[in-house]
């Protein structure tokens, strides 16, 4: 239960405030600072050509991420982003990835690649771009997809866990039965979900619904395996631990003690013996 | 053998009180039957071996052993140089360049001895890793099947069965063919630092045992470490690669011919120490460190700055075939078998003072506990085969507990993408959950270490963790000291973590900012070294070692203060585990001091007399003759001017060893032969290098009837210039010079130079500092 489910949604968790927050500023606005500045510095400051290119750019890079956006956070809870919004993500990627690798009309400072993305400290539309990708990266959603849509491996897992979950519906005034009857579909469902966690085809959406339906199956219905084998299990045990005791009394009994032989160092010891040779010698 | 055997009569002190510090008796082995008795001459260590119907007459004492014993199969290294005539002509004739060379080979050894002792480190560590990850799949698919099924005992089974028989195979290699190999082997390498000959110890015989041992006994799941261990391996690779080639392969290199003797050996293997320490835990500098708070009795300072080579050559050693193995080729992130993890050096906590209470207390206990269990063992379990079935019935039982702990706790925490279980079980969790207590008991101890340390807040609940300690601690006290190759580190680490992490989360609970001690990873560290510390009671090594393996000096205070602490706490109870090990094994070990209370004493009492001494010039049948005579196993004789024919004794002009001895005897050296074959090629130092560190026992060496009569002249090889001190120096004195110096056989001589005694290790050993003051030790054949 709940696999996953802590670092990602606290990432997600962490990021809301700061999606919508982008909600706010989107594109109509850009142009809408502070106007005596603006407007002379940005003639000033080379092409018009290429200017008009970038705002093209710009604009749309602004309405690619709203849409973006505005189906991330309504997929926040339950967790369906990769699902919903893969489409909106591979045209914000396209856009982005026009913006820097924009070659055309001139080289180095001129292009828009440098004009927006490198051109002051803020570097605001990479920074946008980079924390979508981290939080797109984070959830794993490329492991679920494949193509333009989801992978086929996701759509059977959906199959599966849509016939857990249509089963639970049906069974769910009566939990002992619904363990019973259910156990085979949910079964199928969790070998398909360590199959796939093995393959490292799981993206957040799927982990999410999986850690769902497991709350739901061992805390909701409780169909978690009893403990029912505490007899036999405490006669093995007290049996193991029967073993060392006889062991060690019965060696204790037969075993022959390790006595050892003491030996009498040979020493002049006292100072009498040590007096014996003085005389002798004197 | 008439002429050098005299009986000489001596009465005794009778009804004097002994002269002994302080007023307190002496424990005169024997007691007060045999006070009065008449003495064989002699001399040397007092090695008698062999059945000795002399003393059994008068002393028919048989004891149950205990810790008040000396042994008599243990000698001493001879790390004092000889400087005799062969030997001022071997460094006339080395030119500058050799002693360059020497030099430079010293250093080669080091860094081969670092090499190879990284590369048996990484062996270990990769083949435990894989045999006990097979057994734990392997379990771990029948537990599986039968949470399931029903039948869960089955598994329990299976798991004690798996057990036994890996810890079978590691007992019976220990128990039958190498019985040295068992234990943590650090006991065996202090006392050979100590400047004890250990038998056996140092074979490459050993290494394979215990290498092989020590997978075993970790992969079959019993309470132990693997490091240990690895500082006895690292001595053994010490002692092999110095001497460029393999007694028991029969395979000569010829090379490092010159390292052949006991005080080069003894310095590199004190570096093979070293590299052991540094690739367990590591920690080069708390390997040099170890091998100087173990060894420094006689340490040569040069020898240092090659140790700490040889330590760092071992842990980067295992560090590169560790990151090859794990396919991450130059990210060096294992220094050492056990990995602390890294620690943020946050330690603002001031409560990490509240555990020193404890520390001492935990560790002296278990060392009381081992302590009892160790002398039933010595006393009643002393068959290889009952030591084999001891050590299986301990593994059942280990997985019989880890079991039913598993079984009966309640304990499951979610499982996460970033924790380190490597088996979880779930049992009777709930989906994607597991069970907590298999986190610790379902694991190997390292493992169980780092999940105490490094897993977040909340991973553990407070009973599973008191358990977990209270098993563990049983466990971990009953499993050392079984005769498989095992350490004790790890364990003890593990129950200090434990316990280290249920004080971390009590504190939270029962203080109001417990956001401030929210970590009790921390704890658990300083729990660790609380309970290491506690139990094998090292001070300045240990420190160095936990903080090098933390990767963290700012935990260099708290762990100081913890081990202090342990150690005074400990020390008021009972020695540390080491010390009570080496004991139990009857070693004569000098520690650092001579006792206290023992200026009183003086070398004429200390010294064994009187002494079996040789001319100048001997009679081959007269050497012969002493040196077979099995109830006088000496193994040094002063040489003097002339033996008398009655007691008087002659004056010092040298001192000759028996290993000496043998090869002169062996080699022919005969005044008539040299006489009638001018051309004999002269005997040269390297002769006896030949033959160390295995002499042939004096019963090979074929002497004829007529060689009997020649004489031998030992003016050439004996050493001439031994140390000696007068009858009236004192215990300490002796004993100082004797630690200092490394020495074996310290001569006591009157004023006029006469030969009246002569000290060995056993006759200092034997004093120590008792309950009752000073006591004696007894001398008995082990």
């Amino acid at each position: 239960l709940l696999t996953f489910t802590g670092s990602s949604a606290m990432v997600s968790l962490h990021l809301v405030p700061r999606l919508i927050a982008l909600l706010l500023l989107l594109p109509g606005r850009i142009r809408s600072s502070s106007p005596v500045f603006n407007s002379l510095l940005s003639d000033l400051q080379g092409d018009p050509e290429l200017e008009e290119r970038c705002r093209d750019l710009l604009r749309d890079f602004g309405r690619r991420y709203e849409s973006y956006v505005k189906c991330a956070v309504p997929s926040a809870r339950p967790v369906r982003i990769c699902e919903n919004c893969h489409i909106q993500f591979e045209m914000l990627r396209v856009v982005y990835n026009n913006i820097s690798s924009d070659q055309s009309e001139g080289s180095g400072s001129n292009r828009s690649a440098t004009f927006l993305l490198r051109a002051d400290r803020l570097m605001l539309v990479y920074m946008l771009f980079q924390n979508l990708e981290d939080v797109w990266d984070v959830a794993h959603c490329s492991q679920c997809l494949s193509g333009d849509g989801l992978s086929n491996i996701t759509l059977r897992y959906m199959a599966k866990l849509n016939q857990s979950l249509s089963c639970f519906e049906s069974q769910k005034n009566n939990h002992s039965e619904l363990c019973r009857v259910c156990r085979a579909d949910y079964k199928d469902l969790n070998e398909f979900y360590s199959i796939m966690e093995k393959n490292q085809t799981l993206c957040i959406d799927i982990e999410d619904s999986m850690n769902a339906t497991r709350r739901l199956w061992s805390k909701d219905f409780n169909c978690s395996f009893p403990r029912e084998e505490t007899v036999p299990v405490i006669a093995v045990s007290s049996f193991m631990l029967f073993l060392p005791i006889i062991f060690y009394l019965s060696s204790f009994l037969h075993s022959e003690q390790k006595k050892r032989r003491l030996i009498h160092p040979k020493r002049a010891k006292s100072n009498n013996s040590l007096m014996n040779i003085q005389d002798k010698h004197s | 053998m008439a002429n050098i055997t005299k009986k000489v009569s001596w009465s005794s002190r009778g009804d004097e009180p002994a002269p002994a510090g302080e007023g307190t008796p002496l424990l005169n082995g024997a007691g007060g039957a045999a006070r009065s008795y008449s003495r064989q001459v002699t001399a040397g260590d007092v090695d008698s071996t062999g059945s000795q119907p002399f003393f059994f007459i008068f002393f028919p004492l048989e004891i149950p052993h205990n810790e008040k014993l000396l042994s008599l199969k243990y000698e001493s290294l001879d790390y004092d140089n000889s400087e005799n005539q062969l030997f001022l002509e071997e460094e006339r004739r080395m030119s500058y360049m050799g002693f360059r060379c020497l030099e430079i080979s010293r250093w080669v050894v080091c860094a081969l001895i670092g090499i190879l002792t990284g590369l048996i480190a990484c062996f270990i560590d990769i083949v435990v890793e894989n045999l006990a990850g097979l057994k734990y799949k392997v379990i771990k698919e029948n537990i599986e099947k039968f949470t399931e099924a029903g039948g869960l005992s089955i598994s329990l089974i299976l798991w004690a069965f798996l057990n036994s028989v890996i810890v079978m195979m590691g007992a019976i290699i220990v128990a039958f063919f190498e019985p040295i190999a068992a234990g943590s082997g650090i006991p065996q390498i202090k006392c050979y630092l100590n400047g004890v000959k250990i038998p056996r110890v140092v074979r490459l015989k050993t290494l394979v045992v215990k290498v092989c041992g020590v997978i075993c006994s970790v992969a079959g799941g019993l309470a132990v470490g693997k490091e240990g261990p690895m500082i006895h391996s690292g001595a053994v690779v010490a002692a092999g690669v110095s001497q460029g080639r393999s007694t028991s392969l029969k395979k000569d290199f010829k090379i490092f011919e010159y390292f052949r003797r006991d005080t080069e050996k003894r310095d590199f293997v004190s570096a093979g120490a070293a590299a052991g320490v540094s690739a367990a835990f590591g920690a080069p500098v708390g390997g040099v460190l170890f091998s100087l708070e173990e060894g420094a009795s006689f340490w040569n300072q040069m020898l240092t700055w090659r140790i700490f080579f040889a330590s760092m050559i071992s842990t980067f050693t295992l560090n590169f075939f560790l990151s090859i193995y794990h396919n991450k080729t130059g990210e060096l992130s294992n220094p050492g078998l056990i990995n602390f993890g890294r620690f943020d050096s946050d330690v603002s906590s001031p409560a990490f003072l509240h555990l020193q209470g404890m520390c001492g207390l935990l560790g002296a206990l278990f060392n009381v506990l081992n302590y009892w269990l160790t002398i039933f063992r010595i006393r009643y379990i002393h068959r290889p085969c009952l030591q084999v079935m001891e050590a299986m019935l301990v593994a059942a039982v280990t997985a019989t507990v880890s079991f039913a702990m598993i079984y009966f706790s309640d304990d499951c925490q979610p499982l996460g993408e970033d924790q380190a279980e490597n088996y979880p079980l779930q049992l009777f969790c709930a989906d994607g959950e597991y069970n907590s207590m298999a986190t610790a008991f379902f694991n190997t101890p390292e493992r169980s270490v780092r999940s105490l340390f490094h897993n977040p807040p909340g991973s553990y609940n407070p009973p599973t963790l008191g358990v977990f300690t209270l098993t563990y601690f049983f466990l971990a006290c009953w499993t050392y000291g079984l005769t498989v190759s095992a350490g004790v580190f790890i364990p003890s680490l593990l129950i200090g973590a434990a316990w280290g992490r249920l004080f971390g989360i009590m504190l939270a609970h029962i203080t109001p900012y417990g956001s401030i001690w929210a970590d009790p990873g921390k704890y658990a560290l300083i729990g660790a070294a609380a309970q290491l510390g506690g139990i094998v009671r090292m001070t300045l090594s240990l420190t160095v070692i936990l903080v090098e393996a933390t990767g963290n000096v700012t935990y260099g205070f708290p762990i100081m203060l913890v081990l202090m602490t342990a150690k005074i706490v400990g020390d008021y109870f009972v020695e540390g585990l080491y010390d009570i090990h080496i004991k139990l094994q009857s070693v004569p070990f000098l520690h650092w001091e001579a006792p206290a209370t023992s200026h009183a004493l003086t070398a004429r009492e200390v010294m064994s007399s009187p002494v079996t001494c040789f001319n100048r010039v001997e009679k081959v049948g007269t050497i012969v003759d002493v040196l077979s005579n099995t109830s006088t196993n000496h193994n040094g004789f002063p040489v003097v001017t002339r033996v008398m024919d009655d007691d008087e004794p002659g004056k010092i002009c040298g001192l000759i060893l028996r290993s000496q001895l043998i090869v002169l005897l062996k080699h022919k050296v005969f005044v008539e032969r040299t006489r009638s074959r001018l051309n004999q090629r002269k005997l040269q130092l390297k002769d006896f290098r030949d033959a160390y560190p295995r002499f042939p026992p004096i019963q090979s060496i074929h002497v004829s009837q007529d060689e009997r009569e020649c004489m031998m002249d030992l003016t050439e090889f004996m050493n001439p210039t031994p140390y000696t001190v007068t009858q009236e120096t004192s215990l300490p004195r002796v004993f100082k010079l004797f630690r200092a110096l490394g020495l074996r056989h310290l001569v006591v001589v009157d004023s006029e130079n006469r030969v009246v005694g002569l000290v060995t290790r056993k006759d200092l050993a034997r004093y120590h500092l008792g309950k009752h003051g000073l006591e004696e030790l007894q001398l008995a054949q082990t």
